[in-house]
């Protein structure tokens, strides 16, 4: 038997990893990180570290993948602090827009592109809200969001006043899904904690005589925002009335999700020392004087995701939502902060969870890690879903206090083997070794292999580009969805394949992770086998059509229009 | 915590004279005696099972049986021989105080404290009996009651450093540092032990500075690690900073040197439940319940385990007694909901949810009060 240089590539690529998974040290790393000098992104982020210690400062930053120029190549934003009530820099401070260059390398073209913020960021979250086909960002903050709208030529305006999306207060991660299956994407805002006016608050010094970042129990909480697109560029507030107004929580993380299959996407939101909320969407509501009023019920601790099994409210930060185990029903994880665990929530499939993490190593590997971006993705395309979190702990002084505990943390990789997450952390490579003050975490595939990359925000420094190195040993297929009477994006949508007898499914979430947004591609893994026999999306209402595709093309992306 | 020191053979020193006219079968007696002194506790016992074989009612045998058995540990083995002695002969000297020894031994504080309070209302100023009560109400958690016991003493005994450090104990765990203090500058005068570094290291855990009760415990620890407590206190300040596997390796020391140390077997069994190692968890929860039967922080963690196991009905029953007791327990109302909702009790389910909102609004509120505004 003869093989072409790509096969043996291939199988070259796949013994490493192997190899690597079974804890060869000469091995080739299954995540390698990208330096600067190489990738080109020299932009570094400023957590406006005070020595009065404003919490503000400890909590940034997010990014995303975006394909901005729509080149079918996935380009990167990143966020950063700015100038606000408590920190004016000596040195303007902006966002970065940084352009795929198609061979591993990347162009900073902010100013050009006009994003470069200019309030104390927060996060990003992308989504196409005009359905021009061609993505928006929204920038969330401490200080007022900022929506910029893609101006289809390489460049961006800031429309936030005009859409009415000035959102005021402190906001952390944000999701755009149609919440009421209309073809637009609409928009809810995380929001954290009331950190006050003028009058700041900290928490005085503490045994080293230095002033250290308050908990956020010592805040009021807040409503988040869930905006309606009205259709014509602007958007209406309308959490009044709902459980999402009556909710005061203090929201990191945000995951748009349908966790009872009933085509209307829920909302899974973690909260720092309170409950987390989960907001079931249950269609419109009914009541009397609702006046076109949705209804969202907020039902996180009937589903057992509220507190921890001890009771308590934990310090969530971040989320996100897969089936990860296969069952056709949406899973939730979230992620909290040191001594608390992380929890994998199994979806019950009757509107309640319950906790596996101890049983998938999650509980284990986390106890002493603080987490905040994290996504589900399939690293390997062996057709199951894996983890990867980013950590790093709130306080830079916690290393002062604990023995145990330190500021920059390792990331972490779980992989799935046998219908349970592995910790694979330890045979990943030097990456995961290293220890950061990490935050927000986003997937792509910026170098268009079918091997997602992650990027991730790192709190005062600059970004970690990982370049998925696992081999490419299985074939794959990536999806760009387009809806035409769905959501241009098509969250929502539920794909269907079958390769070599398997039939799997994925449902496109949105969201997820902490501050960032991902890849909208989907990139369908099917392990040993050697094609995909057939693929069906069901789009999302109001479309729900079901489209299927016969023996597509292999190892490739390809767009699905809905039709 | 104090009882190795304060173990009493005092019935030993009853003297041969009573045996006016020895026959063989006293010299058996006499012998489990010599052998009992002598420190040969397995030919001693065999002796005085000999010996009671013919003279079942001997007090005198039973109770220095008793006290054999306690030596080797056989605790169950000793109170039976006790107890039995007393009903022979109620209040024979010491057997009352060796029993609320053993009973304290096996975990049954309550039982132990009945018994010494009763040997101590019969001997107001026997001090023995004093210092194992007040462990005994240490234990259970009675910091008030050992201030109001111990107080008297101390005024009249300013010297005794066991009474100072039970006494200062109490006074740290009822959060009166400052009464606590003289009692530990009184320890320190007597130079550095592991007596003082546990005080200060248990005093600066409740005042909430973890890293400096870490060092002062480790002290301790250090100075002597066969002191009472010491690894129990240690273990909550490997826990509090962070040190979840220091913490547990901590408290099974303590259980090692006191299976019953309260707080040694409820943090384990809490550590242990997180770690879903069930079985283990429920053998430190019942050994903590002997020692404090109606504690709540055991009933609920005995509850949220029923809970987890899907025994609904079990642990709804707890858990509605538990929050009828504290109704504030807002831990134990998010666990009494989750099983109604489980149940489909929907509507209790609602009303324990809305009292979890209640109770948490009230705590944030609290919260936000002990910020500092800049």
């Amino acid at each position: 038997m003869k093989l072409s240089r790509r096969e043996w590539l291939s199988l070259a690529a796949g013994w490493g990893a192997a190899r690597r998974l079974k804890g060869d040290p000469a091995a080739p790393p299954l995540f390698e990180e990208v330096p600067p000098a190489e990738s080109g992104i020299a932009w570094v982020h400023d957590n406006a570290r005070s020595k009065e210690h404003y919490l503000p400062e400890a909590l940034g930053p997010g990014c995303a993948f975006l394909d901005y120029d729509n080149d079918g190549w996935m380009d990167i934003y990143l966020v950063n602090s700015g100038p606000c009530d408590f920190f004016h820099p000596s040195k303007a401070l902006r966002n970065a827009l940084y352009r795929n260059n198609r061979d591993g390398t990347f162009t900073d073209v902010t100013e050009k592109a006009g994003v470069g913020g200019g309030t104390f960021g927060m996060g990003v979250a992308v989504g196409d809200y005009d359905n021009d086909g061609w993505p928006d960002i929204f920038v969330t903050s401490y200080g007022n969001c900022i929506l910029y709208r893609n101006n289809r030529d390489g460049t961006f305006t800031d429309v936030t006043r005009k859409a009415g999306l000035e959102t005021p207060g402190w906001t952390t991660s944000a999701v755009w899904f149609d919440y009421d299956n209309d073809g637009r994407l609409d928009l809810f805002v995380c929001s954290f904690v009331d950190y006050g006016g003028s009058a700041h608050r900290n928490c005085g010094a503490n045994q080293l005589g230095r002033n250290y970042y308050c908990i956020p129990r010592f805040f009021k909480p807040t409503a988040s925002f869930l905006y309606h697109n009205n259709g014509d560029g602007t958007f209406r507030e309308v959490r009044e009335g709902t459980d999402i107004a009556r909710s005061l929580g203090k929201g990191l993380g945000v995951v748009a999700t349908d966790v009872n299959n009933d085509g209307l996407m829920d909302l899974f939101v973690a909260n720092d020392t309170v409950q987390n909320f989960l907001f079931v969407n249950r269609g419109p509501d009914k009541a009397p004087g609702s006046r076109g009023r949705w209804r969202f019920e907020e039902m996180a601790l009937p589903a057992e995701v509220a507190f921890s099994a001890a009771g308590q409210p934990r310090s969530g930060m971040g989320v996100d939502a897969a089936d990860v185990f296969g069952s056709g029903y949406q899973d939730l994880f979230v992620a909290n902060v040191d001594q608390e665990m992380f929890s994998l929530y199994r979806n019950q499939k009757n509107e309640t969870f319950r906790d596996v993490a101890h049983a998938n190593e999650v509980a284990q590997a986390t106890r002493l890690l603080s987490g905040w971006g994290l996504k589900f993705f399939d690293y390997d395309n062996d057709g199951w879903l894996d983890l990867m979190l980013a950590n790093g702990h709130p306080d830079d002084m916690i290393e002062s206090y604990s023995p145990t505990v330190k500021y920059r943390e390792p990331l972490l990789l779980f992989h799935q083997e046998n219908g349970r997450l592995r910790n694979v952390s330890a045979e990943a490579g030097p990456a995961f070794s290293r220890p950061y003050p990490a935050r927000g975490l986003a997937v792509g595939d910026f170098n268009n292999d079918g091997l997602l990359d992650v990027v991730i925000g790192v709190n005062g420094g600059p970004p970690v580009l990982l370049r998925n190195r696992t081999g490419a040993e299985n074939h794959w297929l990536g999806l760009k969805l387009e809806g035409v009477n769905a959501n241009r994006d098509a969250i929502g949508a539920r794909i269907r394949w079958s390769a070599g007898g398997v039939v799997r499914s994925r449902m496109k979430n949105a969201g997820g992770s902490y501050l960032s947004s991902h890849d909208p591609r989907e990139v369908l893994g099917i392990g040993s086998a050697a094609k995909i026999d057939w693929v069906e999306i069901s789009w999302p209402r109001p479309s729900a059509r079901v489209q299927r595709i016969e023996n597509p093309p292999m190892d490739r992306y390809i767009g699905v229009k809905e039709g | 915590m104090l009882a190795p020191r304060l173990l009493l053979l005092a019935l030993l020193a009853c003297g041969l004279a009573a045996w006016a006219q020895p026959d063989a079968t006293e010299e058996i007696l006499k012998q489990a005696i010599v052998l009992h002194q002598a420190g040969n506790i397995a030919g001693a016992i065999q002796a005085y099972e000999k010996y009671l074989a013919r003279r079942p009612d001997s007090v005198l045998a039973l109770s220095n049986l008793g006290a054999a058995y306690a030596r080797v540990g056989r605790y169950q083995d000793a109170i039976v021989q006790y107890r039995h002695a007393l009903k022979l002969q109620p209040g024979y000297p010491s057997a009352e105080l060796n029993l609320a020894l053993a009973y304290y031994k096996t975990g049954q504080t309550e039982t132990a404290a009945g018994m010494l309070e009763k040997v101590h209302r019969a001997a107001p100023e026997e001090l023995q009996p004093v210092l194992l009560l007040a462990d005994c109400r240490l234990g259970m958690g009675q910091n008030k009651k050992v201030i109001e016991l111990l107080t008297p003493f101390a005024e009249r005994r300013p010297d005794d450093l066991a009474i100072a450090y039970l006494l200062g104990t109490a006074l740290v765990r009822d959060d009166q540092p400052a009464r606590g203090q003289v009692l530990v500058d009184r320890i320190l005068r007597h130079g550095d032990s592991a007596e003082t570094w546990l005080l200060l290291g248990t005093a600066k855990l409740n005042a909430g500075d973890f890293p400096a009760a870490l060092a002062d415990l480790a002290k301790a620890v250090d100075l002597n690690s066969n002191l009472p407590d010491v690894y129990s206190y240690y273990g909550q300040a490997l826990l509090r900073t962070g040190d979840p596997a220091g913490a547990t390796a901590a408290y099974r020391k303590a259980l090692a040197a006191n299976p019953y140390d309260f707080t040694a077997n409820l943090q384990l069994a809490v550590l242990l439940t997180e770690d879903e190692k069930i079985a283990e968890a429920l053998a430190c929860l019942g050994r903590a319940q002997q020692v404090r039967p109606n504690d709540l922080a055991v009933r609920y963690q005995l509850a949220a385990i029923a809970l987890h196991d899907g025994k609904l009905d079990a642990a709804r029953r707890d858990l509605e007694s538990i929050v009828k007791e504290a109704p504030r327990y807002t831990e134990a109302h998010v666990a009494l909901a989750t099983v109604y909702y489980r149940l489909r009790r929907k509507d209790d389910g609602d009303r324990e949810r809305a009292i979890v909102q209640k109770l948490n609004a009230a705590a944030q509120v609290k919260q936000q009060q002990g910020v500092n505004v800049k």
